[in-house]
């Protein structure tokens, strides 16, 4: 189903694998000495989630409760020398009928830092590298990293995750510190993955588009952190361009530019976050008719998590995304598009708690409220008029990491 | 405050007192550096900073997450906890952009690997430093 992973980079990725399992042997075999070992590392996670929904379907059959949230990865990732690594991690994604566990390697990269001393750092990226958007996004299918059992949908969309994911180009980085602050800049471009869950989620699914991107997916990732990540405030951006064909209307391009800007303060025990995302969408051709579908999405969230002891943590978050920002009810699109107004915005209060036994296991419970169903999958609720407004969703999640 | 209860209150401030100085950040004594800026001993801790000035690859040791003198490090030293750091960590071996410190059980195998090997830094108890490590101050 996802043409995620089938990409010709597979064959330089296949090599790097194969570099590192050398590795691997190499130390296994006892070719080489301690100082060997020590620049190989492997790394991985199993995550297993049950969902369950009053009403509508998420990640699988969850009104009848649902197993189909797994997510598995390993990853190599060898120093060469301080200031060259190569890695590369395979995860394999079940998330209901939007992602079929198929294997897929998530990034496959030599890292080369051209400058480094205690004052800052600069490198390049070579290779599919995970685009840095928002806090999260270049950790999101990895729940010990997650802020939650679910990425925040208004910023992370679980439907449209591949475009945003990664690209297979370059990125550079460059970062500078002095006693207080710190300051990180990247910069990326490449060629991004488009599956069906973006061409379903941009255009009609009846439309049957077929989408190709046109040039490269540029972005970056500017952060700032104060005192160690006491305060961070980032901004992110990624922008592509789609060329769609559909089996009725003639051939038309989608301009997608996607924005996210990012704060968070930690202090002890507390830790609260704020992203706020806006991704202005451009139809242009189709023959004029898809003109009227321009718009500009927009979503935030606030979450506060409170550290209750060494190994507790409790969170609540509440989210918001719309369809129209300037629409946030839904009201405007439902008479201009036709559909219900609920299924232009979502809104969701959530709360969980997270237990850390050990530092490799994980466990989460949540419970969310929600208003709307703007970010349930077209591929999992294919007619919009039939999800419900009001719905309930809980979730449990175990995960394992080394 | 009659002057038991003062005697008291200096001990108990006392008490303190050592235990923010039980910790102290070590290095393997072929460093040249006898003092760090806190700046730069995150950029150590959080895997960033690779190799030192004079091109020696960094090797950071760290005891577990639940260890007393990992929290008392974390919190007094970095200032974060320990769940913090980990997720620091986590956030670049996951995404290919780092690799996470060694692993030692004990402050034994701590103090054993710091006095061995070039470029490694960690941390120990002021009781178990001695001559065959070099204790960085933090500026």
């Amino acid at each position: 189903m996802s043409k995620y992973g089938r990409l010709p980079l597979n064959s330089v990725a296949a090599r790097w694998l194969l570099m590192l399992a050398g590795g691997v042997s190499s130390i296994a075999f006892g070719a080489e000495t301690e100082s060997m070992d020590h620049n190989l590392q492997i790394h991985g996670f199993l995550t297993q989630a049950y969902v369950k929904t009053t009403e509508n379907q998420f990640f699988g059959d969850s009104r009848d409760g649902s197993f189909d949230f797994r997510e598995l990865g390993v990853n190599a990732s060898y120093r060469l020398q301080p200031n060259l690594m190569a890695s590369a991690q395979l995860l394999s994604r079940v998330a209901g009928e939007m992602y079929d566990g198929s294997l897929a390697v998530d990034y496959a990269q030599l890292d080369y830092q051209m400058h480094m001393d205690e004052r800052g750092r600069a490198g390049l990226i070579l290779g599919r590298n995970k685009n840095p958007l928002g806090l999260y996004n270049n950790t999101r299918d990895v729940a010990a990293t997650r802020p939650g059992i679910f990425m925040p949908q208004a910023i992370y969309w679980d439907r449209v995750r591949n475009m945003v994911l990664s690209n297979d180009g370059l990125q550079f980085y460059g970062e500078r510190n002095n006693a207080m602050h710190r300051f990180n800049l990247q910069l990326f471009a490449g060629k991004t993955p488009i599956d069906e869950n973006v061409e379903k989620s941009y255009l009609d699914p009846s439309l049957q588009a077929s989408m190709e991107q046109d040039g490269l997916t540029t972005g970056g990732h500017l952060l700032y952190e104060y005192d160690g990540g006491r305060f961070r405030l980032a901004l992110s951006n990624a922008m592509l361009e789609l060329d769609s064909e559909t089996n009725i209307l003639p051939d038309g391009k989608i301009d997608i530019d996607y924005w996210v800007f990012s704060a968070q303060y930690n202090n002890g025990p507390w830790r609260l976050t704020a992203e706020y995302m806006q991704e202005p969408l451009d139809y242009s051709g189709f023959g004029g008719f898809l003109d009227p579908a321009d718009t500009t999405l927009d979503g935030y969230y606030l979450q506060g998590d409170y550290r209750l002891h060494e190994d507790w943590e409790l969170m609540l978050r509440y989210e918001e995304s719309h369809y129209n920002k300037d629409d946030p009810d839904g009201s405007e699109s439902s008479q201009v598009i036709g559909l219900n107004s609920y299924t232009f915005y979502s809104k969701l209060w959530t709360l969980g708690l997270l237990w850390e036994p050990t530092e490799k296991l994980m466990l989460r419970a949540e419970f969310s409220r929600v208003d709307g169903t703007i970010f349930l999958s077209g591929l999992e609720n294919p007619i919009p008029n039939e999800t419900i407004k009001d719905w309930n969703l809980f979730s449990l999640l175990v995960s394992y990491s080394f | 405050m009659t002057p038991a209860l003062r005697h008291f209150v200096a001990a108990f401030l006392l008490c303190f007192a050592t235990h923010s100085e039980a910790v102290e950040l070590i290095a393997n004594p072929g460093i040249a550096e006898t003092s760090l800026p806190r700046s730069v001993v995150r950029s150590i801790f959080t895997m960033r900073l690779t190799s030192w000035p004079n091109g020696t690859p960094i090797r950071v040791f760290v005891l577990g997450d639940k260890n007393e003198l990992h929290a008392l490090f974390s919190k007094r030293i970095l200032g974060v906890f320990p769940h913090q750091l980990r997720r620091a960590w986590n956030r670049q071996i996951f995404s290919g952009t780092g690799q996470a410190p060694e692993r030692v059980e004990s402050e034994q195998e701590m103090l054993d690997m710091l006095s061995q090997i070039p470029g490694a830094i960690g941390y120990l108890s002021e009781d178990m430093i001695n001559e065959q490590v070099r204790t960085i101050a933090v500026e």
